[in-house]
C-alpha cells in the first residue's frame, strides 16, 4: 500500500516539475535553460545599468586557468526589490554565481528569474526575481 | 477488482496531488481564482490606482503563438522577415526592435512581467509601466477616438466604466514598427486593441484583451487573460532602455552569447 502513496507522491512532484518548467520556459534561446551551472571566482566589474546589470568575474577552470566570465542579469530596479544595492558587489569580492550559460560555450551567462542567484562570501543570497 | 484499502490509498494520493497542485498555482498561474483573503477590504468603486504586479501566467512577455490567427500576406512578408530571441522560431541574436532600444509600444507592454500603475485625474486614467518608463493616457471624459489619428507608438485610448469595477478601453492609431511580442509578430496601423480591467476584488485585477487587426489577421486575438495584484507598498522603479548601456551590453554579452562557437 506504502509504495502506491509514494507513487502517487512521485507523480505529484513529476506535474510540478512540469509545470515549473512550462513556467521557466522563456528564455533567451542563446542560452541553454536545461544545464544551469554553478560558477565561484573574483568579481572584476559590477555594472548597474538599464536594462540589464552585469557581473563580470574572474573564475579559475579545472587546469587552474583563470577565464573572465560575463555575466548578464536583471535591470536595476529588479534587483533593488530583491534586496540588492549598486555596492553591494564590488571588485575583489569571492561570489558564487548559479546562471545558464550560452549555448555557444562563450563564458557567458544569464543570471535570472528562477535558478539564478549569487551566494556573496559571507553566505548572504541574492535572487533576481521579477515578481 | 480494486480492494477498497486500495481505492482509499488512490483517493488519498489524488488528494494529495490535487493540494500539492493547489498550492503550487498561485505562484505561475490564475492567481485571480484564489479565494480572497480575509482580510481584504472591500474594492473602492470606479478606482485602480495604485501599483499592480503582473502575476503569472497567462502569457508573460507576449501572446502565446498557440493563440496567433492566420496571417494575411502582408503580415506573413514581415513575419519572415523577423528574427525574435524568442519561441519556436528563436536564433541567438536575432532582430528584436527592442534590441536598439526601439519603444516596447502597446500592446506588447502589457505582456511585461514588471509592474503598471494607475493614476486617476478628472477624465482621464493614466498608466505608468516601470518597463521603459513610459505612460499612456486613456481619456474618460467621453471623446470619441479620433477619426484619423497619427500613426504612435502607443496609439490612442479612450475608456468608460462598465458598472463599478470594470474600466473598458479602445484604442488605435498605432504605428506599424512594433512587434506584438517577443515572438516577432506583427501588426499593421489598423490595429485596434479593446481591453476591460476588471477589479475582481481589493487586490486584484482581471485583464482581458481583444487585438483586432484586419490589415495583418484574418481573426481577433483573443486573450490571453492576465491578472495583476495590488502592491500597496511598491514603487515603480526607473527601467529606461538606455541605449549608450544597451550598446554597451550588447558588445559585452549579448553578441559573443550568440556567436558560432569557435572551432
Amino acid at each position: 500500500m506504502k509504495p502506491r502513496v509514494f507513487r502517487m507522491l512521485a507523480l505529484t512532484a513529476g506535474l510540478l516539475t512540469i509545470c515549473a518548467a512550462a513556467w521557466a520556459h522563456h528564455g533567451n534561446v542563446a542560452y541553454d535553460e536545461s544545464h544551469p551551472v554553478t560558477i565561484s571566482g573574483t568579481v572584476t566589474e559590477f555594472v548597474w545599468s538599464n536594462p540589464h546589470c552585469q557581473i563580470y568575474l574572474d573564475v579559475k577552470d579545472a587546469k587552474g586557468k583563470v577565464v573572465n566570465w560575463s555575466v548578464e542579469s536583471q535591470s536595476p530596479g529588479i534587483l533593488r526589490r530583491n534586496g540588492w544595492t549598486r555596492t553591494i558587489l564590488k571588485a575583489g569580492d569571492q561570489i558564487t554565481v548559479t546562471l545558464v550559460p550560452a549555448r555557444n560555450g562563450a563564458p557567458v551567462g544569464f543570471s535570472g528569474e528562477d535558478v539564478g542567484k549569487v551566494v556573496l562570501a559571507d553566505g548572504r543570497v541574492l535572487k533576481m526575481n521579477v515578481r | 477488482m480494486e480492494s477498497g484499502a486500495q481505492m482509499r490509498t488512490f483517493l488519498l494520493g489524488l488528494a494529495a496531488t490535487v493540494v500539492a497542485l493547489a498550492a503550487s498555482a498561485p505562484s505561475f498561474a490564475q492567481a485571480g481564482q484564489q479565494a480572497a483573503p480575509a482580510k481584504a477590504a472591500p474594492a473602492p468603486k470606479r478606482d485602480l490606482s495604485g501599483v499592480w504586479q503582473f502575476q503569472g501566467g497567462g502569457g508573460a512577455e507576449g501572446i502565446p503563438e498557440k493563440d496567433m490567427p492566420p496571417m494575411t500576406p502582408w503580415a506573413k512578408a514581415r513575419f519572415d522577415l523577423e528574427k525574435p530571441g524568442y519561441g519556436s522560431r528563436a536564433i541567438p541574436g536575432g532582430n528584436d526592435p527592442i534590441l536598439q532600444c526601439d519603444p516596447m509600444g502597446f500592446p506588447r507592454i502589457m505582456f511585461m512581467p514588471l509592474p503598471l500603475e494607475f493614476v486617476q485625474v478628472p477624465g482621464r486614467v493614466l498608466q505608468f509601466w516601470e518597463r521603459e518608463h513610459e505612460w499612456r493616457t486613456i481619456w474618460t471624459d467621453g471623446r470619441p477616438l479620433p477619426v484619423d489619428p497619427d500613426p504612435t507608438w502607443f496609439g490612442y485610448a479612450i475608456g468608460h466604466w462598465d458598472g463599478d469595477y470594470t474600466l473598458v478601453t479602445e484604442s488605435a492609431g498605432f504605428n506599424d514598427k512594433t512587434w506584438l511580442g517577443p515572438y516577432g509578430y506583427p501588426h499593421s496601423e489598423q490595429m485596434r486593441v479593446a481591453e476591460r480591467y476588471q477589479r475582481t476584488d481589493h487586490d486584484t485585477i482581471q485583464y482581458d484583451i481583444t487585438v483586432t487587426d484586419p490589415g495583418a489577421y484574418t481573426k481577433p486575438i483573443v486573450g490571453p487573460q492576465r491578472h495583476f495584484k495590488l502592491h500597496a507598498n511598491q514603487e515603480i522603479e526607473e527601467l529606461p532602455c538606455v541605449w549608450s548601456e544597451e550598446n554597451s551590453f550588447t558588445k559585452r554579452i549579448r553578441e559573443p552569447a550568440a556567436a558560432k562557437p569557435a572551432k
